[in-house]
């Protein structure tokens, strides 16, 4: 996850062309931007990657490395990194598809520092709320399920011990106070008997 | 002629900008482009150069290109919104098998030699071979890295069968993802004691004297589709006429690359600086099914190293359903689909056998190949379907 706005932010910049590298490194001098320049693409960017472990990755948006970087957190399942291209082409069109997917951000046409500037703050803002928003996807569809598994434990109680839907809730609660488990444990517990006896039987 | 004009009137756009990767494969996409059977179709391509499958995807996804040559398992990945957002990419065609090979360092293999005692290596080598290696480094606290391009690439699901089928533990070595522009340099540095990766890399590091090509995915899983054409699912339903044009010119294309003659013509074109700029002698190989092994070796023959089309009866550009089901199991197994995936029918709506059928079946244009290529595509239709091949 990225640091508080405030501090410090490492960013590694990608770019054979010293030139272009320059101007966007002006662009963000004296701003909470520190940016590391390297030129490699082969084995020695991943090293970088590694050993730097940056903020933020700037990448020329033709350049070859960008299957490195999406690679990372699919197959090392390193921390995915907010990345942004740069891209001499006004393409308006590439830079909204691509922003919406949330870990990446398109600077096109001309290098404006107040607009780099702004541009990596949007990316790095987003890139965080598009990771918290991924792990509240994951609790959601947790809870969901264990609110499921406790209602399937539920209704086979009612139907076994012909129990009221209160009273069945109120036994799965009782046990899990007894033994100090989760109510979900509980009634996976209860699901595992009950298929096993439906086996038997 | 006029008919297909007539067919493409309307709302529907006759410009296409289309993607390609500069590799030996893509020479259907450049052959249809150089001999005219675009403008034959009443299109207007324009081919653009890509260095990244990732910016090729993002860019068929954003509607700046839009179609693409695409890693076969690649609009699995975009259906699925594997990397960014789930995008319906479909693949109407198949454009290529096989082409990948996997490479060794010059001093893995020596290694090699030394440790089994032996003056050569059967080929193709096997990744058995590599156990003592292993064990070795494992001693001193390192694996051996082998490199290829992209995660979601059947480069990367071949290097984990051919180490599976040899008994070799996937947590054993290290897999990283480098450009393949970036592989023979990574060899020759041993930064890298190996790579699976498409041509003209492979006869790259073998003419350069720095690794040797130990297998192939003919070897590995052979005839499996390799490189399709992809589009989004919208673009087809707003340009149905048009993609069907596209299929049938890449279709002429393939056909036309069926003889190994003409391959070689195409190996020329290849090399030039708008597409490949390499030299001939290491796009030639792999296009007249030979495959280089050692600088010091005779080649491999090696008849379909590099498949766009079969001479005679069958067809391999239909996208077949028990090709791509094997792909997605390939991508279950090594888990890059989470395993509650919902994948049941996923393969009909992304592999479209139907649009490719199609582009035969409707265009009017009864000339006697395309008669024939119906007749084998139903017939390949019929076939029964089975997932390992």
């Amino acid at each position: 996850m990225p640091k508080q706005q405030l501090n410090e932010l490492n960013v590694l910049l990608i770019e054979d062309d010293k030139k272009k590298a320059n101007i966007l490194m002006e662009a963000l001098g004296r701003s909470q931007y520190c940016i590391k320049h390297v030129a490699s693409s082969g084995i020695s960017l991943l090293k970088q990657v590694e050993q730097l472990q940056p903020d933020v990755i700037i990448i020329d948006v033709e350049s070859p490395s960008r299957d490195i970087l999406d690679s990372l957190s699919i197959i090392s399942h390193a921390n995915p990194k907010p990345v942004v291209m740069f891209s001499e082409q006004e393409d308006t069109e590439t830079i909204n598809q691509t922003v919406k997917s949330g870990v990446s951000a398109y600077i096109a046409g001309d290098i404006n520092p107040i607009r780099v500037r702004s541009i990596l703050d949007t990316a790095v803002a987003r890139f965080s709320e598009y990771q918290a928003l991924k792990s509240e996807l994951v609790k959601t569809k947790q809870k969901l399920s264990s609110q499921r598994v406790v209602e399937q434990a539920k209704v086979w109680l009612m139907e076994t011990k012909s129990l009221t839907e209160k009273e069945a809730y109120h036994r799965i609660r009782k046990m899990a106070m007894d033994n100090s488990q989760k109510l979900e444990d509980v009634a996976k517990n209860i699901l595992s008997l009950a298929q096993m006896l439906e086996k038997s039987s | 002629m006029s008919q297909i004009h007539t067919q493409l009137s309307g709302s529907e756009s006759r410009d296409i900008a289309l993607g390609f990767m500069p590799l030996t494969d893509c020479a259907p996409l450049v052959v249809a482009h150089e001999l005219g059977f675009f403008e034959g179709q009443g299109l207007n391509v324009t081919l653009k150069k890509q260095y990244s499958w990732a910016t090729m995807r993002d860019k068929l996804h954003a509607g700046v290109l839009d179609a693409a040559q695409f890693l076969a398992p690649m609009p699995i990945a975009s259906t699925l919104g594997l990397s960014g957002p789930a995008v319906n990419v479909i693949a109407p065609m198949v454009l290529s098998q096989n082409g990948n090979g996997i490479t060794l360092s010059m001093a893995l293999y020596e290694e090699i030699k030394f440790i089994h005692q032996r003056l050569f290596v059967d080929l193709p080598i096997s990744a058995a071979l590599l156990k003592p290696v292993i064990e070795a480094r494992k001693q001193s606290g390192t694996k051996l890295r082998f490199a290829t391009v992209y995660p979601h690439s059947c480069h990367y699901y071949q290097l984990l069968t051919w180490f599976e089928q040899n008994g070799v533990n996937k947590g054993d070595v290290d897999i990283v993802i480098i450009p393949p522009a970036s592989m023979v340099e990574a060899l020759q540095s041993d930064d890298i004691d190996g790579f699976c990766v498409g041509g003209p890399w492979n006869a790259k590091a073998v003419r350069d004297g720095v690794g040797v090509t130990g297998a192939t995915s003919c070897d590995i899983w052979p005839d499996m589709p390799e490189k399709v054409l992809a589009m989004k699912h919208s673009w087809q339903v707003q340009n149905p006429a048009t993609t069907k044009a596209l299929i049938r010119a890449l279709q002429q294309a393939c056909d036309w690359l069926a003889t190994v003659a003409n391959r070689f013509e195409a190996a020329r074109i290849l090399s030039r600086h708008t597409y490949l700029d390499l030299h001939l002698s290491v796009i030639a190989p792999s296009l007249i099914g030979s495959c280089l092994v050692h600088h010091q070796l005779s080649p491999r023959h090696m008849p379909s190293y590099n498949r766009f089309a079969v001479d005679g009866s069958d067809t391999i550009n239909k996208p077949e359903l028990f090709h791509g089901e094997w792909l997605l199991s390939q991508m279950l197994k090594y888990q890059h689909i989470p395993e509650n995936s919902k994948v049941e029918q996923l393969m009909s709506q992304v592999f479209r056998q139907d649009i490719y059928q199609g582009a035969f079946t409707d265009s009017n244009i009864a000339t006697p190949s395309n008669v024939a290529r119906l007749a084998t595509a139903t017939k390949a239709s019929l076939k029964s379907t089975k997932m390992v091949p």
